[in-house]
């Protein structure tokens, strides 16, 4: 039985749009591969995605990308819109779906990561930002994509074992999923 | 039960089933996001979404700040990795520019350094009130029985044969042959150099005479005159030739000989020529430069209290050989 406490799940919504608003603002900027550059709102809108989902995933992943907008040079609402894709792709299937599965997890998050990168950078060239597809994906798209999964690492961790575990003995967050296998066995089915 | 009508899997779950998959939600963020990136695009740095990413900075500037003050003391650390993957080109590029920056360096010290040394010489004109020409010492001596320099300046800068020549720290020597664009110095410690000074403390005046051994000899000074180690000499401006007052030297070595009418002083210069690229040569002296009457009486004075002595020295000496004869 799957029992639900939203007021923890903004809680720790919130407490997560912060800590990744600062490292965005505060670490990002100071911590590159290449050209290449984390991207803390994706890990934001991804971890909302595939904790909650749904039209809350999705909103976060715009909220997010309009603040990555506005904290870089790029046209407003380009990442606005990467996010908000990615969200609602990464939101579809099923709620909770980091909780136990650790691999699961980084394999939907690197694809995401992968694809947003692309779009965006490719979007970004379209736009006349850069001149050569191949320094917008070898130089930009990649090294971002890479820094941002390695980024990705701790928070998966931390909500596919700790928070799991800790809702596991009796924590307040959901319980009763269908254990680590499950989700790896969907991942398959999927072909992701 | 599935309480969804979203197409998900059943489940019997009561907690997330009733959330719909966002696909409303997906539409409308895409359509205000592809419309706020179809105006930022046409607006670009103008209007009311550029103005919200000026506020946007503005508010979150703190936090920037506060990540690259944390990071800055981490960001070497990148260098390393870009030192360590450096191609040979970069190595050899970067190579050649440290030379040249090595080299322009040696020539920035030199200019300093010569700028220090001119900054003293200005410093010893203005104390002095020198009436004074800069030259530069182009070569030393081209023989092995003058001590002398030659300077840049000639009789086409004003210099001339007679005229002082000093540093900052003290007199250097005197210009003793000047052709139209050089001149040559003869040091203090020459042999045939000799210099009107007097010890600063007391005022006793002799002369300063150089020597073969290059050392300065005070000499004119009478064993009745009270002359210490550490005394400073200066130039006391009798014959008006050297301004008054010019640093000359210390006293290192004060001996008296028995029998003998003179102290035998030794001076070490202040002033080392082959040290020294620029000096001031002194064209001419003021009025205030020269000695006084006063000091030429006491010249005088010391000059004849040193016959005095000299001839009861001599009355002496009669007495004592008329004695010896009378005894024999």
């Amino acid at each position: 039985m799957q029992v639900a406490d939203r007021n923890r799940d903004m809680r720790g919504t919130v407490v997560l749009a912060v800590v990744c608003l600062v490292l965005q603002l505060a670490l990002a900027p100071n911590l590159g591969l290449g050209n290449g550059r984390a991207n803390f709102a994706l890990i934001f809108s991804a971890c909302v995605a595939l904790q909650s989902g749904g039209t809350r995933g999705v909103v976060a992943g715009f909220l997010a990308g309009l603040v990555f907008d506005l904290s870089s040079t790029a046209p407003l609402g380009l990442m606005a819109f990467c996010l908000s894709v990615s969200s609602f792709a990464l939101g579809l299937e099923q709620r909770n779906r980091m909780a136990g599965d650790l691999g699961t997890t980084m394999a939907l998050f690197s694809a995401a990561s992968l694809g947003v990168s692309l779009v965006f950078h490719l979007a970004m060239l379209l736009v006349g930002q850069t001149n050569s597809i191949l320094d917008a994906i070898i130089f930009r798209a990649l090294p971002t994509a890479v820094l941002t999964i390695v980024f990705f690492v701790p928070f998966a961790y931390y909500y596919s074992r700790v928070r799991a575990a800790g809702a596991g003995i009796g924590g307040a967050g959901t319980i009763g999923r269908g254990g680590i296998g499950r989700s790896a066995a969907r991942f398959g089915r999927r072909g992701l | 039960m599935p309480l969804s009508s979203s197409g998900r899997q059943p489940r019997s779950a009561l907690s997330n089933s009733r959330q719909s998959t966002g696909g409303r939600a997906l539409i409308a963020c895409v359509v205000v996001s592809l419309a706020l990136f179809t105006a930022s695009s046409r607006m670009g740095d103008e209007g009311p979404l550029a103005a919200a990413r000026s506020a946007f900075q503005t508010v979150t500037t703190p936090i920037r700040y506060l990540g690259d003050t944390v990071a800055s003391p981490f960001r070497g650390l990148g260098n390393v990795v870009v030192n360590l993957t450096a191609d040979q080109a970069t190595l050899s590029e970067l190579q050649a520019e440290n030379d040249q920056l090595r080299a322009r360096n040696v020539e920035l010290e030199e200019a300093a350094q010569t700028a220090e040394r001119l900054q003293g010489l200005l410093d010893l004109r203005d104390a002095y009130d020198l009436q004074s020409t800069a030259a530069r010492i182009i070569s030393g001596s081209s023989d092995s029985w003058s001590t002398t320099v030659s300077i840049d300046k000639g009789t086409s800068s004003g210099v001339n044969a007679g005229m002082p020549v000093t540093a900052a720290s003290g007199v250097v020597g005197q210009v003793v042959e000047s052709a139209s664009a050089s001149s040559r110095v003869r040091l203090l410690t020459d042999e045939n150099s000799s210099i009107s000074a007097m010890i600063q403390s007391s005022r006793v005046q002799g002369m300063l005479n150089g020597s073969v051994t290059g050392q300065l000899k005070l000499t004119l000074v009478g064993t009745d005159q009270q002359v210490s180690v550490g005394d400073v000499v200066v130039t006391s401006g009798l014959g008006g030739v050297f301004p008054k007052g010019l640093p000359l030297g210390e006293v290192t070595s004060v001996e008296s000989s028995p029998g003998a009418l003179e102290l035998d002083i030794v001076v070490e210069p202040y002033s080392h020529a082959e040290s020294y690229e620029e000096v001031l040569v002194i064209t001419s002296l003021t009025e205030g430069q020269q000695a006084t009457a006063d000091d030429i009486a006491a010249a005088d004075a010391q000059d004849q209290q040193g016959d005095d002595a000299a001839d009861e020295e001599g009355t002496d000496s009669g007495e004592q050989a008329q004695d010896t004869e009378t005894s024999e």
